[in-house]
């Protein structure tokens, strides 16, 4: 992924769109930990106040994600009807098989 | 919290005015010594060159003076000889004698005065009649004192009502014979009528008559007033056989005005200068002063916000140790041991717990968990977790049932936070585990050689949207089993897989043959020692037999 070498250490870069079956994409690259929550918070707010109720968590290009972004996450999912997860990163993939995410977000490789 | 109260107080104004400091003194006072020092050398040269001028000026004088002399001794001394020779003809004398007489002519009155007669007076009288010729007492001195010589003889008739100055003759070596007489004036008030001659404009003087500078010896000065004082000098200009004495003053500067002047433009400049280094100077020691007070207090700001902040990471971690059970319950046959290490840097509680609750005495189950986030709201919201799990505990001790009991109590409202938790219900006498997990990472359990994450059945974080029961896993443990149960601060790195620190972790735990609470110890300063920037739970129990 280009974004992996264009995001800098400890930062998040954050795109959304929109699929053509209306679901709202929200792609990650970089490193999502305490720090930048917030931002994303704010962007997941965005997208769900649009009306949008199914979520796509792209995590293809982020490296890192702490407990803080587990958080995020779980809130989208309790305010959409379903929160996906796609191609997570092996590091990203085990926080959220070991966290027992997996039965709350569908994860598409 | 509200600002640092610092103290700015300490601080000065750089606008006020204050004593010039010691190091603007100082440049005052060598700028002043610098600019006397100059101001005393220009002066001295220019004072010894206004005198070595003065004294070749005076010898100018002299010799304007000494020209004079062949002017006076000629007609003189040819008079003589033509006396001599005509034995006192007066027509030839007046014929001679007659163009050096008259307004603007070398003579005032010239006379010729036989010396062998027995009444002393002139013969002949060219011009205006002698002075002398109403002195006889000073005629006889005149004519009779001294033997002739080849010059002629001055006097000078001073202190008569108009002032006369004599040049007597005689042809020397001429028996009897005759004195060839001539008198000029000499201003009553003794001022020269020549002030304005343009060759010695720049000078005063004074001319006396002989050696001696007295009042009543005075010719002529070009002063009004006596006797001079300041720079002068002085000459002897020989005058016929007598002399006159010469004294000059400059009337201005002799080197001219700009050097007269130079001592006085390197004082003003000296001075001026002086006074802006003194002030240059006073004030970079002033603004270095502030500088070194400024340094000062954000130095005390910075250790108030030190110690602010030490106080401040210690009321968080009392809050903390408030939170947390001080002492795990004593139980037969099961060592219990238990550590809380903060966040490395910061000053937020944290929202890890753990909690060890007595079933029976033969029972005991192990809670621990970790709300997300941290800060006031995330210890506030374990301490509310916490208690909830301790009541539920109390109704049933079962981990799967205090985990979904636990769900329900947080899902029953909105909130913005969840929690992952673990629940390890120990049979002492059984050696068996019962483990329940909530999204928390697996408990390790050293059982004999062996050391192993529990795979556990993991069910979804406490506040998670999901209905799912949650499952329980039992496991049999040998004799002298240890588990380590932990929260992820222990193993989360940034960058690494989880496996990566789970490993490091076993691994760690293995290689240590250790009493159950320096196990956990270890582990918690291994924590503490490295770069972590999360708080960490870590509760060990290891069944004695």
């Amino acid at each position: 992924m280009a974004e992996l070498d264009e995001v800098g250490p400890g930062a998040l870069l954050i795109e959304t769109r929109v699929d053509a079956g209306g679901a709202a994409i929200v792609v990650l690259s970089g490193e999502l930990d305490m720090s930048n929550t917030p931002s994303l918070r704010e962007t997941v707010a965005a997208v769900t106040a649009d009306g949008a109720q199914q979520l796509v968590f792209d995590l293809g290009g982020l490296r890192f994600m702490d407990s803080s972004g587990i958080s995020v996450l779980l809130e989208a999912a309790a305010t959409v009807e379903t929160v996906q997860i796609r191609d997570p990163s092996p590091i990203v993939r085990r926080v959220v098989e070991t966290t027992g995410l997996s039965r709350v977000f569908g994860i598409e490789s | 919290m509200g600002e640092p109260a610092i103290d700015l107080m300490g601080l000065p104004d750089s606008g006020t005015r204050r004593a010039p400091s010691r190091a603007g003194w100082a440049a005052l006072l060598v700028g002043t010594i610098v600019t006397g020092l100059l101001v005393w050398a220009s002066s001295s040269v220019y004072d010894h060159n206004e005198s070595r001028l003065l004294g070749l000026r005076v010898r100018d004088v002299g010799s304007v003076l000494q020209a004079v002399v062949p002017s006076v001794q000629t007609p003189l001394a040819s008079a003589a000889e033509l006396a001599d020779a005509t034995d006192g003809n007066a027509q030839r004398f007046r014929t001679l004698i007659a163009p050096y007489v008259g307004p603007g002519r070398q003579f005032a009155s010239a006379s010729l005065w036989p010396l062998t007669s027995a009444h002393l007076a002139p013969t002949v009288v060219v011009g205006e009649t002698p002075e002398l010729v109403s002195l006889p007492g000073q005629a006889r001195a005149v004519f009779t004192n001294g033997k002739p010589t080849a010059l002629f003889r001055v006097t000078g008739l001073l202190t008569s009502k108009s002032p006369r100055l004599g040049y007597e003759f005689r042809a020397p070596g001429v028996r009897g014979g005759f004195a060839v007489y001539a008198e000029n004036p000499v201003p009553a008030d003794r001022r020269s009528q020549y002030q304005s001659n343009s060759a010695f404009a720049d000078l005063n003087y004074v001319l006396y008559l002989g050696r001696s500078q007295r009042a009543s010896d005075l010719l002529v000065t070009s002063l009004s007033h006596f006797p001079i004082t300041g720079r002068r000098a002085t000459e002897s200009v020989p005058f016929g056989d007598g002399v006159f004495t010469l004294v000059v003053t400059p009337v201005g500067s002799l080197g001219g005005a700009f050097f007269q002047r130079l001592p006085l433009i390197i004082a003003i400049v000296g001075l001026t200068l002086t006074l802006a280094a003194a002030a240059m100077t006073d004030r970079l020691v002033r603004r270095r002063h502030y500088a070194e007070q400024l340094a000062g207090v954000l130095d005390r700001v910075a250790d108030e916000n030190r110690r602010m902040y030490t106080e401040q990471r210690s009321i968080a971690q009392t809050l903390q140790h408030a939170l947390l059970p001080e002492v795990p319950p004593e139980l037969n046959g099961l060592q219990i041991s238990t550590r809380y290490v903060p966040a490395g840097s910061g000053i937020d509680v944290g929202g890890d717990w753990y909690d060890i609750v007595a079933v029976n005495d033969r029972r005991v189950l192990l809670v621990i968990g970790d709300v997300s986030g941290h800060g006031l709201e995330a210890a506030t919201t374990m301490a509310s977790l916490r208690h909830a799990a301790l009541a539920y505990a109390a109704e049933d001790a079962q981990p799967a049932s205090v985990l979904a009991k636990l769900a329900g109590f947080v899902n029953r409202a909105p909130h913005g936070y969840f929690a992952t938790v673990l629940c390890a219900l120990a049979d002492v006498d059984a050696h068996r585990l019962t483990v329940a997990s909530a999204g928390h990472l697996p408990p390790l359990l050293l059982d004999g050689d062996e050391s192993r994450f529990i795979a556990v059945d993991v069910g979804a974080p406490i506040g998670a949207p999901d209905q799912t029961p949650y499952g329980e896993t039992v496991v049999s443990v040998a004799a002298h089993a240890t588990l380590v149960t932990f929260t992820d601060g222990l193993v989360e790195r940034r960058g690494e897989i989880l496996d990566v620190g789970l490993a490091r972790l076993r691994d760690a735990a293995m290689s240590a043959q250790l009493q159950l609470d320096d196990l956990v110890g270890k582990l918690a300063s291994d924590q503490e020692s490295d770069a972590h920037n999360d708080d960490t739970a870590i509760v060990g129990i290891r069944w004695q037999s």
